[in-house]
């Protein structure tokens, strides 16, 4: 009880931030008003609130993963060539996908925890590597397109739903994502070593846990996070070599406005989905004002640095 | 008491150069100090005991400007001084040794000592002068360290002689040394403890800090004890009997800091080594029983930690037989250990041995949970406060906030939840490194007691130990270690200079003395 209170008392800012932004949203623009409004807002932030989730995993062990942006990209040029267009594909484009995501989150873990190469340098490579790989795939440009029922999980909205109206699948497939990364993060050992070994990997290590097979493991869970946010990205925006551009760092500032803290050892699944929130909230809002789409890029640069400097000053304080 | 009441220093005596008068401090409505008085002459070296919390850092805190204190009077040379700031302490002249030295590890010792007050001229930085006068400086110190070194890479006890130099070049009159000696060797302590007579007989007053009670008396003039934020006694060296110091800190005397020795003969063989060696270690045979405490003496880099890492698996011995349990320990890892029974305490238990931002519960459970499967829910461990009071009760620690941050708690709390952290696992083995390092009387008797109880109730312990003092009182046989050999195992209650001859003169001089 108490240590949910606390919790909730560390993460109180963000939950804060979100819910002005949210209100500033609704005043703006009536749209958003409604139930079926506050859920298409949601729906569009799924994608980012599912990647700020995946990456808290590696950055509380203490890493970075930048390759989760083009691993997206690779995922939706690969769903649009293995289907062509065809429906009857689609669950083998699926398994495809999650078999990429697995196979791209376990190079990196390997070249991190066994290579020893430091994970912002490794991922980096990573997302060229897999970059490139879309690109030759692809042929440089976009072909093809997703079956419907492909894009169903991205764009699909089930109609005369009691209570609510409308209710897009991408927030059934948002709730499942949280659901299991959350009772990964503080339901298991997994998790509660993950902290353990971000904040000290020496001291985990001589306590018996196995610091490089969870390190590698939490750069799984990041890639399979990536390819469901791949999945619904494809969904709604179609197909495109930049899909994917960008996400790993709206991925790591989401992650670090909900609390998470750079380097390891701090942070939760309740901030890292706020913080997702809070930053999907943040470009409507600036949408909405109508600040200029280049400007975005400068604002989540700074928002970037605030944030982290912010969370340096919180993992300072013991 | 009222024997001490009668030393009156403020007549009798000289002059002191720093007197802290009637000093109080409350934080938050609770009084850390009360009514403390404190004084210190020119060319005295004046120790300041007393369990943690006793109140000991609080007070040279308000000396040195960290924290005003709410009544009582600092006097510096005859003139009242109130420090609102560390820049203002250090200007007057009082210089703090901490015990986290606070130099630049890739600045060259001479810039390290003129941080901040380089000598110029023309602008520019005069290096030259700079050298020369570092050179100076630390040669008055007796030392040869070169002042264009990396400061990095010199070792603990040079960098806290390139920390007094640099104390000295602003003109402290007054040192305090704040726990000096807990990361220097013998050898090195001797070395400090001379550099601090050289500074006594310069006139400096030096106000030291230690929970090594064999030094204090060594080389304190006058000894004062803190007791629970009061000043119990000023004793001079002439009184202050280790006896009477350790009454006054904690209540009891000396001897009742080690339990008895193991009352059963010794068990099965839990660990036998044949021949270990690595990069470090040489011809290791070693024999523990179960029910046995050895203590494992020497030098620093006489390879002690080098065999505690090896066994654990930290660092393996590359050749040799080792035998576990009656089993072979091969392609060791601290993983395997761990899952073979051995558990491990480590030396810094900072760096090594917590999540200092993790909670006290976190870290106590980090063995169970490494143990168990991973996607098990940790549930049991979350709400298992009857676990932890029955640990905690074992360890003599109050279990007030297990969410609390593990790094807020003091050095003998901190290793109390590391110690119930491998109790929680129940090992056959447990190697334990420097286990009361830095941590008060208290604690330390009630880590000695829980230590025996495990060897009681069946356990063996290697207990690697820079203190000749628990090696002595602890262990029931003793290793000592040089050149990364065994040199000789010494019966139980082995004088200190037993050890030490060993220590110091290595294989050679050990065989000639057998």
């Amino acid at each position: 009880m108490t240590r949910g209170l606390a919790s909730l008392r560390r993460i109180n800012p963000t939950i804060l931030v979100f819910v002005v932004l949210l209100a500033a949203i609704c005043w703006m623009s009536p749209l958003y008003r409604t139930p079926a409004g506050l859920l298409s807002l949601l729906q569009r932030a799924a994608p980012v609130v599912i990647l700020s989730c995946g990456q808290s995993f590696v950055l509380i062990a203490g890493g970075f993963d930048l390759a989760s942006g083009s691993l997206i990209t690779l995922v939706v040029v690969a769903c649009a060539l293995i289907t062509g267009g065809d429906a009857g594909w689609t669950w083998v484009a699926l398994l495809a996908s999650y078999g990429i995501g697995a196979a791209v989150g376990v190079v990196n873990g390997v070249i991190v925890a066994r290579g020893k190469v430091p994970s912002i340098i490794a991922t980096l490579g990573t997302l060229l590597s897999v970059k490139g790989i879309a690109m030759m795939w692809s042929g440089g440009a976009p072909g093809g397109y997703l079956p419907a029922n492909l894009r169903f999980f991205g764009r699909y909205v089930w109609r005369h739903v009691p209570l609510v109206g409308r209710f897009p699948v991408a927030v059934v497939v948002l709730i499942i994502s949280i659901a299991i990364m959350a009772w990964l993060m503080h339901g298991t050992n997994f998790g509660r070593l993950l902290l353990m070994i971000g904040d000290n990997p020496r001291a985990a290590e001589l306590a018996g846990a196995p610091v490089r097979r969870f390190r590698m493991l939490t750069f799984v869970i990041s890639a399979l996070a990536s390819v469901t946010a791949g999945i619904l990205l494809g969904g709604f925006s179609g197909v495109s070599v930049d899909v994917g551009t960008g996400y790993e760092l709206q991925a790591i500032s989401a992650a670090v406005i909900g609390g998470v803290v750079l380097l390891g050892g701090q942070g939760s699944m309740l901030g890292a989905v706020f913080g997702g929130l809070t930053l999907y909230a943040l470009f409507t809002l600036l949408n909405l004002v109508g600040f200029p789409e280049p400007m975005r890029v400068a604002v989540q640069g700074i928002i970037l640095i605030a944030a982290a400097a912010l969370s340096a000053r919180r993992g300072r304080r013991i | 008491m009222s024997s001490m009441g009668a030393i009156s220093i403020w007549t009798t005596e000289p002059e002191a150069l720093l007197t802290m008068r009637d000093i109080s401090k409350s934080f938050l409505g609770v009084r850390v100090l009360s009514h403390i008085g404190f004084d210190c002459r020119a060319g005295e070296v004046h120790a300041l005991c007393g369990e943690n919390g006793a109140g000991k850092s609080t007070l040279m805190k308000i000396l040195s400007g960290a924290f005003p204190a709410d009544e009582g009077t600092i006097v510096l040379d005859g003139t009242v001084r109130r420090f609102t700031h560390p820049s203002q302490a250090r200007a007057a002249g009082i210089g703090i040794i901490h015990q986290e030295l606070s130099l630049l590890p890739h600045r060259s010792v001479a810039e390290n000592i003129y941080l901040g007050r380089e000598p110029s001229r023309g602008g520019v930085v005069d290096r030259a002068r700079m050298g020369r006068d570092a050179r100076r400086a630390l040669s008055r110190l007796g030392s040869t360290i070169e002042p264009q070194a990396q400061t990095g890479d010199l070792t603990i006890a040079e960098q806290q002689v390139v920390e007094i130099a640099k104390a000295l070049a602003v003109d402290a009159r007054v040192l305090v040394f704040d726990e000096p000696t807990a990361p220097l060797d013998v050898v090195e302590s001797g070395k400090l403890f001379r550099v601090i007579a050289e500074l006594r007989a310069t006139g400096v007053a030096i106000i030291y800090i230690s929970h090594r009670m064999r030094e204090v008396f060594e080389i304190a003039d006058r000894v004062t004890v803190l007791k629970d934020g009061r000043g119990m006694a000023t004793l001079t060296a002439a009184q202050a009997t280790p006896d009477a110091v350790i009454r006054l800190m904690v209540g009891r005397p000396i001897s009742d800091l080690f339990p008895p020795r193991a009352t059963r003969p010794p068990g099965a063989v839990v660990l036998q080594i044949q021949d270990g060696a690595n990069g470090h270690l040489a011809g290791i045979n070693l024999t523990l029983r179960a029910g046995e405490i050895m203590g494992v003496a020497g030098l620093e880099g006489s390879g002690k930690m080098e065999l505690a890492r090896a066994i654990f698996g930290d660092e393996p011995f590359t050749s040799g037989e080792i035998t576990l349990l009656s089993g072979a320990a091969a392609a060791w890892s601290p993983r395997e250990a761990v899952r073979r029974g051995v558990a491990f305490l480590p030396d810094d238990r900072k760096s090594e041995g917590l999540g200092l931002r993790q909670s006290l519960r976190d870290n106590a459970l980090v063995v169970r949970r490494s143990l168990s499967r991973a996607l098990a829910l940790p549930s049991r461990g979350n709400r298992a406060p009857a676990i932890f009071d029955a640990l905690f009760r074992k360890v003599e620690m109050r279990a007030a906030d297990v969410d609390a941050p593990v790094g807020r708690l003091s050095g003998g709390n901190q290793q109390k939840v590391i110690v119930a952290r491998w109790l929680a696992a129940e090992p056959r083995l447990w190697i334990v490194a420097e286990p009361t390092r830095g941590i008060d009387v208290g604690a330390k008797a009630a880590i000695y007691g829980l230590l025996r109880d495990y060897a009681e109730s069946g356990g063996a312990v290697l207990m690697i130990s820079s203190d000749l003092t628990e090696i002595i009182g602890e262990s029931d046989r003793i290793a000592v270690m040089a050149g990364g050999r065994i040199v000789v195992e010494l019966p139980p209650g082995a004088s200190e200079e037993a050890i030490m001859a060993h220590a110091v003169h290595g294989p050679q001089v050990a065989e000639a003395l057998a």
